[in-house]
């Protein structure tokens, strides 16, 4: 059943691979600048089959998990401080309204001053990108838990931990999750983008590596592999999202 | 000796621009002994629900003080328990109806031992074999019971019950304040309710309270004087029950005195 309604969207794009391989062989598109899908999918094969796919994508997705989950933790922590102690917040929010607005990628030519090229620059770039979504839906998360659960844990004797833990962070929870959806696409930019800049390895060293060289079927088969971890990453944080929310299908 | 004392309570907002506070509510003086079932009727908006978070330790009092068994109230009394009328908003929705009701006790017991003690608890409240039930998938009247379970748990000498039965309808809420006055005569409980329904308060309480509009205070306390246990019907038609009735409805309408 969920085939049956993909089925008119995949029809679209498999539409435009069509066109595009009779395009270029038409001439109406130039082969040095696209070549065939089909010669794209030989490649592709040919790194999936040998394998030669798997280290570059490994070593993007340390990448994104490492950044990924530090953001997140640095988010999800100081935006609960913030939101419950007020004190916490007027500490942060200068700091935190001054750095929200750069765009994280700018700030990876002066990272790279302080931490080289090596992961660290790299991981510490995707965490910077990943922290504030995070951070700005768990303040709002955190401070909307509504009024009367939080007198009903006041009432029973709750304490601050377990009304963190058991109260304030599951109610938030919806919010902390869409923070960190929004992040997990961004720190896959990230994580590219400083693999370009400080290439070492890397699906976005290697993308750039192969148009510079003119091995054009090499990296259209490398986007290809891009583009499916990015589908597969979002997929399983929604399936993992909708599984942690089960109790808002109200 | 007073189980329950409201000296002089009063509650008053500041208001922008150095306008006088807005004062809601003051000089609320009451005795309540060991046991009783006491109502406090006022009007929507007199400050009912203020008056009983006062007592719940909720909100602190702009001037007086309550007690219980001689100690001011400051932030929740571990007596008391406070049954909100929201149900749906006081019940944690990723928690089934077992793991609600341990809610109340878990932080002292540990996890383990207050979910054992809850599906018990859920039984007295006729919710056998609902503990794996989410509240979602309850309807209001058991979700507030549900909240009744939780608040039992915790075993209150002093349950506060702030218009607990308004949002369900006519027959759960007669239901419901039956197994109120049930639970209320087996635990030997004290209870204070507030409610706008003059037929509720009649029914269940010992003695009313009734609030004037605001700024609030108390305009009289009223011995119900209904003979126990009472009977969802029979009680209703009690010629005492009427009698109290008119005059309470008079009151609250601000018609002439009967």
């Amino acid at each position: 059943m969920r085939l049956r309604t993909l089925l008119p969207g995949l029809f679209v794009v498999a539409m435009i691979i069509a066109f595009l391989e009779f395009a270029v062989d038409a001439g109406m598109i130039r082969r040095a600048l696209l070549p065939p899908p089909s010669a794209t999918a030989e490649v592709l094969w040919e790194l999936l089959s040998t394998g030669e796919f798997l280290p570059p994508l490994l070593s993007t997705l340390k990448l994104v998990f490492a950044g990924f989950f530090l953001g997140s933790a640095i988010g999800i922590g100081l935006g609960t401080a913030m939101g419950v102690s007020p004190a916490m917040y007027r500490l942060f929010e200068p700091l935190v309204e001054l750095i929200r607005p750069i765009p994280k990628s700018a700030l990876v030519p002066p990272l790279m001053l302080f931490l080289g090229i090596d992961d660290a620059m790299k991981i510490t770039s995707v965490t910077l990108v990943v922290t504030f979504p995070v951070l700005l839906n768990t303040l709002q998360g955190v401070r909307g838990v509504d009024r009367v659960m939080l007198d009903a844990a006041r009432t029973h004797g709750w304490g601050l931990g377990h009304t963190l833990w058991h109260m304030i962070l599951p109610a938030a929870l919806p919010f902390i999750l869409a923070g960190m959806r929004v992040s997990l696409g961004l720190a896959m930019v990230l994580a590219v983008l400083s693999e370009m800049l400080a290439g070492q390895g890397g699906l976005g060293f290697l993308i750039l590596d192969m148009q510079r060289s003119f091995q054009l079927r090499q990296m259209y088969a490398w986007l290809v592999i891009l583009a499916v971890l990015g589908l597969l990453l979002n997929s399983i944080f929604l399936l993992a999202e909708r599984r942690a929310l089960f109790w808002q299908r109200r | 000796m007073a189980f329950l004392e409201l000296d002089a309570l009063g509650k008053f907002y500041p208001q922008p621009g150095g306008a006088p506070p807005a004062r809601i509510m003051e000089r609320v003086s009451l005795t309540v002994p060991e046991g009783e079932f006491l109502a406090v009727l006022g009007p929507s908006g007199c400050g009912k629900s203020t008056l009983l978070q006062m007592v719940a330790g909720l909100t602190t009092p702009s001037e007086g003080e309550a007690r219980i068994n001689g100690r001011a109230v400051a932030g929740p009394p571990p007596e008391a328990v406070y049954l909100f009328q929201q149900y749906n908003r006081s019940l944690l929705p990723w928690r089934n109806c077992r793991d609600n009701v341990a809610f109340a006790t878990e932080h002292r017991l540990g996890r383990k031992p207050a979910r054992a003690a809850a599906d018990e608890q859920l039984a007295q409240v006729g919710l056998a074999g609902f503990g794996d039930h989410y509240p979602w998938q309850l309807s209001g009247g058991m979700q507030q019971r549900v909240a009744i379970a939780r608040a039992l748990a915790a075993e209150p000498a002093l349950l506060l019950m702030d218009e607990p039965f308004s949002a369900v309808d006519a027959l759960t809420r007669i239901q419901l304040q039956s197994l109120i006055l049930d639970i209320w005569a087996r635990r030997k409980l004290t209870v204070m309710l507030v409610t706008h329904d003059v037929e509720e308060a009649i029914f269940l309480a010992d003695r009313i309270a009734v609030l004037t509009p605001r700024p609030s205070t108390i305009g009289e306390v009223i011995e119900v004087g209904l003979p126990r246990p009472r009977d969802a019907i029979a009680t209703r038609e009690a010629p005492r029950f009427l009698e109290l009735r008119h005059h309470l409805l008079n009151r609250l309408l601000a018609r002439d005195a009967a």
